[in-house]
């Protein structure tokens, strides 16, 4: 391993040999917060090597990142025994379609660079957090290396109102299908072990479809007895809700998360009930008040969904599950509540249906947005009746629900000609 | 006299049984090339009525839309319209095959001429198929995808984008057939138009005020225009 090098900045990927640590830097950071930050990377103990790769958005490298690597090297104190190789990431697929396609694509890119590197570990930096210290992306580089994880999680300080497609589906689901209670499965921070990646890599694609580079890592390491942990960090930036473009993320983010489903069937048959999962660091708690939310717009979208969508809903829900909708869909806005318990076999109905191909894929995910607007207007409604501090409370039950529903799964998953009330 | 007139009955009834003689032959060929196809088709149908079945054709079917077919096959079976079809084609084939033996000028030609118009008609049918199989995936496109738009008029838009797909897919079949081309084309024309100019109204002047509160509840105070919009999804 060299020591008391000075940071360099390579050019291209090739140029750089082997590394201990991979550093995705997939957020879109000025030069003004990349330059501390790989300073901080410098301070993690033992003579590392760091290859740090930045996702320029496509952009050409700016010239004044030279001056940020240059700056680096003039504060950096030689005799560390840390190295730091910086180049711009490259994603593999050429003009993906969309934001969230080209971050799957850069984190593809970042798991190929470690196992070129031969780096122990992978690490992905994706979220602004609210506090511009860059020391907790170190912490939880040192953390993930130091504790030897194969998958290490952010559990971020959060407003109510955040992260609702992971606290209404993503999470819950992981919860209940792999019995592990896992705020963020799907990061976007995120650290991983030479063990997982490679893992992701090499899998046999063959069988139902590519491994997904986000929605696969938690459910792959959970079904392989893999060590995984949370640490608390801070609260993150969120991007603002692009409410035109909802249902192609809801299809985007849930199309991956139904087919691991398909894939880790055999895993996830076998699980009942859940456990937590080592957490560390100190919680973070962050205000409750979010401010108000006109939930009149969600509900009127539901209203229009369950008008106009029945054709399509009567393929994938229950006749049980239609009745309550419409009955629903009749409620005026301030007594709008939509159950749990309804919530989670919609949600199981339509990952069956995809399964199934009951219908194109794509029109089934998106087709079920008037009922994810429905669910959150729902939640938005129970929390601001409810008062204050109940997020947490409310997400449990939710949690809960998605547990004891499992057998209804699980049943139709084995069994799905059979008749469903 | 009546000697001429008999001889030329003699020689009438000998044309006739001549040509009944001739005639006959080719009719037995007939009957056996008919024999042969009912018994082709019979176990044909039996073979692909078995493989749908396997195939659950009708759930699949059902599934992508199509459960309307349903409706206009027999015992409302799709898998017995489509194994009666092929039946049917195939008999047709073998009744064709059997008029060639009559070497006749006349069955030759009309039955050269059916053949030839074979091609049309399976192309036509597959022009339909393709057609309806477009229009069904494309109206439910716009249909999810007004809806989540929230635009009311949502089932509206999905409907003219069937029903244009439909008569584009109607006069593309027409014209494969060879039926009334220039009458096709001008339907067509007429049609087309027709169904564009009335999306245009309904969209535009019929359903206006559906339109102004649709746009009205878009414009000053959807979630996804309000700065202070708390949610966040991702």
């Amino acid at each position: 391993m060299e020591t008391g090098s000075i940071p360099r900045q390579a050019e291209t990927l090739e140029q750089i040999d082997t590394a201990d640590l991979v550093i995705g830097v997939l957020a879109d950071l000025n030069e003004e917060a990349i330059a501390p930050l790989y300073q901080a990377l410098q301070q993690i103990p033992g003579a590392l090597r760091i290859a740090a790769f930045q996702d320029t958005h496509g952009r050409v490298p700016n010239p004044v990142k030279a001056e940020a690597g240059e700056a680096l090297a003039a504060q950096t104190n030689p005799g560390d025994g840390s190295l730091l190789f910086a180049a711009p990431l490259t994603a593999e697929t050429s003009e993906p379609s969309s934001p969230a396609l080209s971050m799957f694509a850069a984190y593809q890119s970042v798991f190929k660079a470690g196992e070129k590197l031969k780096a122990r570990a992978c690490c992905v930096l994706v979220s602004k957090l609210q506090s511009s210290s860059p020391q907790w992306f170190c912490r939880f580089a040192q953390v993930l290396l130091e504790r030897e994880l194969d998958l290490l999680v952010p559990n971020y300080a959060r407003h109510q109102f955040e992260g609702l497609l992971n606290s209404s589906i993503i999470s819950p689901l992981v919860r209940s299908l792999y019995g592990k209670r896992i705020r963020n499965p799907m990061g976007p921070d995120l650290g991983i072990s030479q063990r997982l990646f490679h893992r992701m890599l090499s899998a046999d694609r063959s069988v139902v479809g590519a491994f997904h580079p986000l929605a696969s890592l938690a459910p792959t390491a959970l079904c392989n007895n893999m060590k995984v942990s949370e640490l608390h960090v801070g609260p993150r930036t969120y991007p603002p809700t692009d409410w035109t473009n909802i249902s192609s993320l809801l299809a985007q983010v849930l199309g991956p998360v139904f087919l691991d489903m398909e894939r880790n069937a055999a895993c996830w048959q076998r699980v009942r009930g859940s456990v937590s999962i080592p957490e560390m660091g100190e919680p973070v708690f962050v205000s409750e008040d979010a401010g108000s939310v006109d939930i009149s717009h969600m509900v009127e979208s539901f209203q229009l969904g369950n008008r106009e969508l029945q054709e399509i809903w009567g393929l994938v829900l229950p006749p049980t599950t239609l009745l309550e909708l419409r009955r629903l869909a009749r409620m005026s806005v301030e007594q709008f509540h939509l159950p749990d318990e309804l919530w989670v076999r919609i949600v199981y109905d339509f990952a069956l249906a995809h399964r199934l191909r009951t219908i194109n894929r794509d029109h089934l995910l998106k087709s079920m947005t008037p009922l994810y607007l429905g669910w959150v207007a729902s939640y938005a409604r129970d929390l601001q009746t409810a008062g204050r501090a109940t997020s947490e409370h409310r997400l449990e039950r939710l949690s809960l629900a998605f547990e004891s529903g499992k057998p209804y799964l699980v049943s139709r998953w084995r069994w799905p000609d059979r008749f469903s009330p | 006299m009546w000697e001429q007139v008999r001889q030329a009955l003699v020689q009438s009834t000998e044309r006739f049984l001549t040509r009944l003689a001739t005639l006959l032959p080719g009719l037995a060929a007939l009957i056996v090339a008919l024999l042969i196809s009912f018994i082709f088709a019979y176990i044909l149908a039996i073979a692909v009525r078995r493989l749908l079945t396997g195939l659950q054709f009708e759930e699949r079917l059902a599934r992508s839309g199509f459960s309307s077919i349903a409706e206009w096959s027999p015992m409302r079976s799709p898998v017995r319209l489509v194994s009666r079809t092929i039946a049917f084609l195939v008999i047709l084939t073998g009744f064709l095959i059997g008029m060639e033996a009559f070497d006749a000028q006349w069955t030759s030609v009309f039955a050269q001429s059916i053949l030839a118009y074979i091609p049309n008609i399976l192309g036509a049918a597959f022009v339909l198929l393709v057609g309806a199989i477009v229009a069904r995936f494309l109206a439910r496109s716009v249909l999810i995808g007004a809806v989540n738009m929230n635009l009311q008029y949502a089932r509206l838009l999905s409907a003219g984008v069937k029903w244009l797909i439909g008569a584009l897919t109607v006069a593309m079949a027409l014209d494969h057939l060879r039926i009334a081309r220039s009458i096709v084309e001008l339907a067509f024309g007429i049609l087309f138009g027709g169904i564009v100019l009335a999306l245009a109204l309904a969209v535009g002047l019929g359903s206006k005020d559906l339109v102004t509160k649709s746009l009205e509840r878009d414009a000053p105070k959807p979630p996804h225009e309000a700065l202070e919009d708390p949610l966040r999804h991702l």
